[in-house]
């Protein structure tokens, strides 16, 4: 939501707001930008469905398809609390290929609710089942067996600080696989390279000499080296300048309909959210407030999604 | 508010529990140094970070220590006349207290807060989630190595603190009292054959010397290791793991140092 307001006040003032259309134009998505009025909002996000058209491809192909689709994560009735309640009562389905945004204010809980994912936490209600397998039960080295098939972004990047950038990335190779160096670095080259880092640069640099950019790609690149089946991003492009966040929205896109990863993405960026997410949930006082399509989002009349979107 | 009780009783709990939490720690530390994967270049590191870079410090505390005490058991000595006597006194506490414990005491405050720090900024940064999250067990990636190397070089750095501080008694005694380094090292070796030995050929002054830093070392890594893990509350909570760190490490070296030496005694029957 910040980088939002932070779009929208920098775009008040007419010159500012005509040199953002301009350079949205060029980069060929011109819309919104300093729409206020819900019509436009929900408009200018139709026109952005509707400009994806791979996606929207990808989509139909999605609920054409005869078969039910198959359950990758899913949050049955999960409630949680540390000192006091943080999450009550929230249900959360994802499946094969999906990407799921949630969104809320701060502090609501989602980074909490994908640390429950990852089995970091357990639970003081309801079931998280993850690929058909209930997670809560797990003993600790099963639970690491389970995360191995899940890649996560941390909101801080979590890069392991001793170790160069290569080091990080050939981690969770090094630990599972038993690729040999050459097949290693050859993968840690070509994740570098979708993240849109020239390896021969970074490699060799730790990572307290990045900057907080290169540091969130390189923790991208670290959670998708080992080729997981879900990957779960907390804020990828939180704190981001807007064409890396396009860059970052479009690699979680393209991992989607390339590689079909479940994918689960928390974020503030509105914007992005309407581009990646098959559907959105929105996080509210603890609970799911909203849990639907985009197009249902924008289409929604509650006057708490409404202030959320922008509309006023 | 609760009662005076009711808030004791929460106390005692939560203390119990620490305690509890303390020694899982440490039985999983130290079982997982028979389970594959073993980290071992993690572990040389520690070996290096633990025991080379704390030479220095070992080095300069024990000389001075051993000076100190052949300065003043001179002083003593010299009232019985019995100022030849000055390697058996500086050998015995040397090799038997001061060593092991003033090593400890330096290794708490170098390493253990060392230790402390780094495993509380990776886990205030996430990083201990990210290596869960990888699939890597944090005790056996982190905990392990770190004990395992502490157990290794503390001995070692005591040995080394032991001689240094012998050889500094040597120095002040032969400048200053006038012993003779032969008598000086003769002595030395009288008090520690007078000890009698474990297996016909240890000296048992060794088997208590040995022992100690031992024990100490296990109780700063893995003091190191608990307040680290358990550090909460960003930045700020990293200096309190370290001083807690520092802290306990000390009292208990002082604490185990007494018990340790009681029931040495009994099992060496001297
Ligand atoms: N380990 C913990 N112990 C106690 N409280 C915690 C812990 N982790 C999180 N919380 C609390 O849980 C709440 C939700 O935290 P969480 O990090 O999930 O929020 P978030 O939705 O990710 O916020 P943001 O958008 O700012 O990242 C916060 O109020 C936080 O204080
Ligand atoms: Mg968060």
């Amino acid at each position: 939501m910040t980088d939002d307001e932070r779009d929208d006040e920098s775009a008040s003032s007419p010159a500012k707001r005509d040199a953002v259309k301009r350079e949205a134009d060029r980069r060929g998505d011109g819309r919104r930008v300093a729409e206020r009025s819900t019509t436009k909002v929900r408009a200018a996000i139709r026109a952005e469905l509707e400009k994806d058209e791979v996606a929207a491809d990808a989509e139909t192909e999605q609920v054409d398809a005869p078969a039910e689709p198959e359950t990758v994560i899913e949050l049955d009735h999960v409630s949680l609390a540390f000192e006091s309640p943080i999450l009550e009562d929230v249900s959360l389905v994802a499946c094969k290929g999906e990407t799921i945004c949630i969104v809320g204010e701060s502090g609501t809980g989602k980074s909490t609710a994908l640390k429950l994912i990852l089995r970091l936490l357990v639970p003081d209600k309801g079931r998280v089942n993850i690929l058909g397998q209930d997670i809560t039960g797990l003993s600790f080295e099963e639970a690491l067996k389970v995360r191995q098939r899940m890649g996560m972004v941390f909101q801080g990047a979590a890069l392991f600080d001793s170790m160069s950038v290569f080091e990080n990335i050939a981690y969770p190779l090094r630990e599972h696989t038993e690729l040999d160096e050459d097949e290693i670095e050859a993968r840690v080259r070509e994740k570098l390279q979708f993240v849109d880092l020239e390896p021969d640069r970074v490699m060799e640099q730790l990572p307290s000499e990045l900057s907080g950019g290169m540091r969130k790609r390189v923790g991208i690149a670290r959670g998708m080296a080992d080729n997981p089946e879900i990957m779960l991003y907390d804020e990828p492009t939180s704190g981001l300048d807007p064409l890396t966040t396009g860059t970052i929205t479009r690699l979680i896109l393209k991992l989607q309909r390339e590689l079909n990863v479940t994918s689960i993405v928390v974020s503030h960026d509105i914007r992005s959210v309407f581009r990646m997410a098959t559907r959105v949930a929105v996080l509210h006082d603890r609970r799911i407030a909203f849990f639907g399509t985009p197009e249902d989002m924008a289409a929604s009349d509650d006057t708490y999604l409404r202030d959320f979107l922008g509309g006023n | 508010m609760p009662s005076l009780t009711e808030r004791l009783a929460n106390v005692t709990k939560s203390k119990l529990r620490t305690v509890q939490e303390y020694f899982s720690l440490a039985g999983r530390a130290i079982g997982f140094i028979f389970v594959r994967p073993f980290y071992m270049q993690d572990f040389i590191q520690q070996m290096d970070e633990i025991g080379v870079k704390s030479l220095g410090i070992v080095l300069l505390t024990g000389f001075f220590t051993g000076m100190v005490l052949a300065l003043q058991s001179s002083v003593q000595l010299k009232t019985f006349g019995a100022t030849m006597y000055i390697g058996r006194l500086v050998s015995a506490s040397m090799i038997r207290e001061l060593g092991p414990v003033l090593a400890g005491l330096m290794v708490a405050g170098r390493v253990g807060s060392g230790i402390a720090a780094q495993i509380g900024s990776m886990r205030v940064t996430e990083q201990i989630d990210a290596l869960n999250t990888l699939g890597t067990d944090p005790i056996k990636k982190l905990v392990t190595p770190r004990v395992l190397a502490a157990l290794v070089m503390m001995p070692i750095l005591t040995i080394i603190n032991d001689f240094v501080g012998i050889c500094g008694g040597n120095l002040i005694s032969s400048l200053l009292v006038g012993i003779p380094s032969g008598l000086y090292w003769r002595t030395v070796w009288e008090q520690i054959a007078s000890d009698g030995f474990t297996l016909h050929f240890i000296p048992n002054d060794f088997v208590q010397g040995i022992t100690k830093p031992f024990v100490f070392g296990g109780v700063i890594a893995i003091s190191a290791c608990y307040f680290g893990l358990n550090t909460t509350g960003g930045t700020e909570g990293v200096g309190v793991a370290t001083t807690r760190t520092v802290v306990l490490a000390s009292v208990l070296i002082l604490i185990l140092d007494y018990f340790l030496t009681q029931i040495l005694l009994t099992v060496l029957g001297t």
